[in-house]
């Protein structure tokens, strides 16, 4: 018996209809029943074209109750010759090469669909049709619960009018016994009664639907379960997404820990879980421990965060760490990157969506310069160039190692000053930088005032936590269609085989709702909310968190892939169009540069078609003509080919998604926006 | 390549016949091979007889008029279709046949006019003292790598493995990245035994950004002492050497192929005098960008003023189905030559040729700055 991930379709309105006739030997079977125990037939066979119908996403699976009875006929009655080709392009499904054959087949069973929509003397199944007292409770149900909708946000005036236009068509139909109108109460019905079970969402959606009954009858066979895209203006949220959002509840903050290699980054995690009794008395005594051993006491902060054996053997970090502590304000989720040049690549990928970044800089003699780059790029301009284009506009730049300049007020000012050009050219705002000296080593003014007189007597500003605390609250978009760019996937034995990790971007999330996974596609069921190992109930644009999956094969689910709403998928494009600006290179770039592209955390190596136009810096205008080559510091608008196909959205219907970063050859080449996204082509047959 | 026998004109007609020995050679051949040219080799071909009941399998020499070649690089196979032109009992004249060309099977090839990049292949791919070097590169990333298998004149690809490698979460959660990392390096070695055979294979370069290519071997070497079967590799560990990668995608094997550590291996090779060539043109563009140009139309004005000090192409050119074209190019590379130019061209299925055929295919450092390239349109 085919598995099916749609709970919904075997919880259909026709479960609680009694003995059921089977459709081709007429035995009564059972309700427990799922075939029929003399012939073996099944009794929904929505089972059997889930995989043909689901592609159709939502309005067309709930349409299959119509389409299947019409499917099963032309299935058993051995002198139609169409049917014959349909069951063959369902056995060979998957199958690439028969996609020309199977177009064909598909073509002749949109017929079939057609056709039946005209005859009105062909009885679908029994089963197929809900009671007359189903359909009655069903309407009543459906009503009620649309009604509390609507009560329940007053605020939004538009969908509530529409679902009780909906509502009425409902309480129309009901009385109606014509067998087409059935159908679509069945769908109604089917839809309502999933509503009421668990997510009593889809009140919009509802709608939606209703619109897309007529219009999307023709089968595609394109990716599975990816419907036409319903604009995403069309989205309304849900009632319960905007539940709490006045609640005076401490907001998550993502804050980025960035700088230059051996600048003290760990240390400084290390050092402020630490003060606020994060790590425990005896990890640390056992990191302190440890660390003397190997010879390397300084480290024994840093090694909170990097516990890889290598990492601690080489005492530098290569993979971003994720830690968790409070402040007033805000539960910070931190992330410490690797400042490495060689780890620039994870670093992107696992700090893009930060809110605010903290830039540790190196105070002491020839390492703040070697960060500024004195040969090469050094990372501390690689990286504030790269958190600005990450779209973090508060900087807080921690000067760190200030016990080894003796805290000279001379050096710190000289810092500021240099840096301070700098990070103005990259576009930080004056005012959005916050300049904090102090040592991590020596634990001056990190989670309290500076206590060493050398610092305070010049320096009146906040201490390090008083300045993360302050951030400016990062934006929330919860009134967007669902967006989560996966960072990691894991699977531990309390989220289950199938678990990610990452940001919500737009809109909310909340246990027992189905996500659709992109880009392969599928839907899955959330299972389990976390934040720092406790469980939440539902997640909102800007929280962190990790999610179990349920009902999808782990194979789907690869990192750099988003989560979204099923009505409303992510566009999934290996074409785009992106508007680059150059930094600072040597080699110029020229049409068919290789490189690595990050958008949000994908990673995917790709090559510059065309360069479309030079833009000019301070107009923004595009130029007539087409420029040979790019050159440090020129924008310009380029067409790029990805290898494989990522989800992005262009820039100006989200930004988090529509960002792009472009290496090659170890070195961020290019930051970007996406301008145009060009849509695959799979869709275009 | 073994040339077997010759009889042809310069610029003229003629035939010569072949042996193709290793891999490499049947991409020479199909460089060789045009639209147009007539290729004799002995063949398989299926027979029916008596109504189409009976079919049997008949071994024959058939020679046939090409109308497309086509190779896979990473199958290392190459098949000629056309008309058939012999005749003989079992295949009619004018009849479709596609000869599959084979190591080890001698074929002879007919043109009607033999230009300098033909005969040139045919050179190169004959001259016995030029090394083959068959080199390994395995470029990793963390939860990337690809193992290359370098030849003369091809790349291929020949393993691809991707594992999501999660970050470090909270304390004592490391544990799912050392798994993570542990199962990406088990299958890469599983790749890497099955590919690599060290009767065919000098040298192996283990390339990647960071440590992960330190990780690697070292993981490589516990695992070879610990499992018997694996005793090849301690047994060739002077063969292994390491260099550093910008990163785990294709495209970082020509950075890591111009590594000083890596190009000593290679020094005999196509591949490492193709590396420094289209090196020489970026560092060129990068100091003075009116000096170098890419593109048919630039490189073409730029030959009218006899600029062109250095052309670069690609053997794609060549293999240019329209004569006309390909009869351009041939005359372009050769009067470039003539006054005193350079002409380079690059195997497309190498690092450093893909980069440029993605470039338009052509390319030229010029000898004197020709600023006003800007204002000619593409």
């Amino acid at each position: 018996v085919p598995k099916t991930d749609n709970q919904s379709d075997l919880e259909g309105p026709h479960r609680n209809a009694g003995p059921w006739l089977c459709s081709i030997c007429s035995q009564q079977n059972d309700t427990s029943c799922m075939s029929c125990e003399v012939c073996g037939v099944l009794r929904d066979l929505s089972l059997y074209f889930n995989n043909t119908n689901e592609p159709e996403g939502g309005a067309k699976r709930r349409n299959k109750h119509s389409g299947v009875s019409v499917l099963a006929r032309s299935l058993f009655t051995p002198s139609s010759p169409k049917s014959k080709a349909i069951v063959f392009s369902d056995g060979f499904r998957g199958n690439k090469n028969a996609t020309g054959h199977m177009q064909a087949s598909l073509g002749t069973l949109h017929k079939t669909f057609m056709t039946h929509k005209q005859r009105h003397n062909i009885v679908p199944f029994k089963f197929d049709i809900p009671s007359p007292d189903d359909m009655v409770s069903i309407g009543l149900k459906s009503s009620r619960h649309l009604r509390k909708a609507d009560t329940s946000v007053p605020c939004v005036d538009i969908p509530g009018k529409m679902v009780m236009g909906d509502d009425d068509l409902v309480a129309e139909k009901d009385t109606s016994t014509d067998p087409s109108s059935s159908v679509k109460l069945d769908e109604l019905g089917g839809n309502s009664s999933s509503v009421a079970a668990n997510t009593r969402n889809e009140t919009l959606i509802l709608d939606n639907e209703l619109q897309h009954l007529s219009l999307e009858r023709k089968p595609k066979n394109s990716k599975a379960k990816i419907k036409k895209p319903v604009p995403v203006s069309q989205y309304k949220p849900e009632p319960w997404m905007l539940q709490g959002e006045d609640q005076e509840m401490p907001r998550q903050l993502n804050l980025a820990i960035v700088g230059h290699v051996d600048s003290g980054k760990s240390t400084l995690c290390g050092r402020l879980l630490h003060a606020l009794g994060r790590i425990s008395k005896k990890q640390m005594h056992k990191n302190e421990k440890e660390a003397k051993e190997k010879g390397k006491g300084s480290f024994a902060y840093a090694w909170a965060m990097d516990e890889s054996a290598d990492e601690r053997a080489r005492g530098i970090t290569m993979n971003v760490g994720v830690a968790y502590f409070d402040t007033k304000n805000y539960q910070v989720v931190m992330l410490d990157s690797p400042g490495h040049k060689d780890f620039v690549p994870n670093m992107i990928s696992g700090v893009t969506q930060a809110d605010a970044a903290v830039l540790v800089v190196d105070a002491s003699l020839g390492s703040f310069e070697s960060g500024m780059g004195v040969n090469g790029v050094g990372q501390t301009k690689e990286h504030s160039q790269l958190i600005r284009s990450f779209g973090v506009e508060n900087l807080i730049v921690a000067v760190n190692k200030m016990d080894s300049v003796e805290y000279s007020a001379e050096r710190f000012n000289y810092v500021k000053s240099q840096l301070g050009i700098f990070l103005r050219s990259c576009g930080y705002k004056e005012s959005a930088i916050t300049w904090v000296p102090l040592s991590a080593m020596e634990n001056e003014n990190l989670v309290t005032a500076a206590s060493d007189t050398r610092l305070s007597s010049w320096f009146h500003g906040t201490c390090l936590l008083e300045a993360i605390d302050s951030s400016a609250a990062p934006h929330r978009d919860v009134s967007k269609p669902l967006r989560l760019p996966i960072c990691d996937v894991i699977s531990s034995h309390v989220l289950g085989q199938v678990a990610v990790c990452g940001k919500v971007v737009c809109g909310a999330i909340r246990s027992d709702s189905k996500v659709l996974v992109m880009p392969s596609g599928e839907l899955a069921t959330v299972k389990i909310i976390e934040r720092d190992s406790s469980r939440l109930s539902s997640a909102r644009a800007g929280d962190n968190i990790a999610i179990g999956l349920q009902g999808i094969d782990p194979i789907h689910v690869m990192s750099g892939g988003v989560l979204c709403h099923p009505d409303y998928p992510v566009s999934v494009a290996s074409s785009l169009e992106l508007k680059i600006l150059v930094l600072d290179i040597t080699v110029p770039i020229l049409p068919g540069l290789q490189f690595e592209l990050h958008a949000h955390h994908a990673k995917v190596s790709a090559s510059l078609v065309r360069i479309v136009s030079l833009l000019d810096q301070k107009t923004g205008k595009a130029s007539a003509r087409k420029p040979r080559m790019l050159t440090a510091r020129q924008a310009a608008v380029v067409e790029v080919r990805l290898e494989r196909e990522v989800c992005v959205e262009e820039f100006g219907t989200l930004k988090a998604l529509g960002r792009a970063f472009l290496r090659s050859q170890g070195s961020t080449v290019a930051v970007g926006v996406v301008t145009r996204v060009v849509q695959r082509e799979l869709e275009l047959q | 390549m073994k040339l077997v026998g010759k009889s042809l004109a310069r610029d003229g007609p003629g035939s010569v016949k072949l042996l193709p020995e290793v891999d490499d050679d049947l991409w020479d051949a199909y460089n060789l091979i045009a639209a147009g040219d007539s290729v004799e080799a002995v063949t398989v071909r299926k027979i029916t007889r008596s109504g189409g009941r009976d079919s049997e399998r008949v071994k024959l020499t058939l020679e046939v008029a090409v109308e497309s070649t086509d190779y896979d690089k990473d199958g290392s196979v190459l098949r000629v279709r056309g008309k058939n032109l012999s005749k003989n009992e079992h295949v009619q004249i004018g009849q479709y046949h596609t000869l599959e060309i084979e190591l080890r099977r001698p074929f002879l090839l007919r043109k009607e006019a033999w230009d300098w990049p033909a005969l040139d292949t045919i050179r190169k791919s004959c001259d016995e003292t030029a090394a083959n070097a068959d080199l390994a590169v395995l470029l990793m990333q963390e939860g990337l790598a690809h193992l290359f298998l370098v030849g003369r004149s091809v790349t291929a690809t020949r393993a691809r493995v991707e594992v999501p490698i999660p970050r470090k979460h909270g304390s004592g959660a490391v544990a799912a990245y050392d798994t993570a990392l542990k199962d990406f390096f088990q299958r890469v070695l599983a790749a890497f035994v099955h590919h690599v055979d060290f009767g065919l294979v000098q040298c192996v370069v283990i390339a990647s950004p960071g440590f992960t290519k330190d990780q690697f071997r070292d993981y490589m070497l516990l695992e070879a002492t610990r499992r018997g079967e694996l005793r090849a590799i301690t047994e060739h560990k002077a063969r292994f050497v390491l260099a550093p990668a910008p990163s785990g995608y294709p495209h970082s094997l020509k950075d890591v192929l111009a590594a000083p550590s890596v190009m000593s291996l290679i020094k005999d090779t196509r591949a490492a005098q193709e590396v420094p060539a289209l090196q020489e043109f970026y560092a060129m563009i990068a100091k003075d960008s009116a000096r170098a140009c890419y593109g048919p139309k630039h490189v073409e004005v730029a030959h009218e003023r006899l600029a062109i000090q250095t052309l670069l192409l690609t053997d794609t050119w060549f293999r240019n189905p329209d004569v006309a074209a390909r009869r351009k190019c041939v005359d372009l590379a050769e009067s470039v030559k003539k006054v005193g130019g350079n002409v380079r061209v690059f195997s497309s299925m190498h690092v450093s040729g893909n980069q440029l055929e993605q470039l338009t295919g052509i390319a030229a450092v010029l000898r004197f700055p020709m600023p006003d390239l800007d204002d000619i349109e593409m």
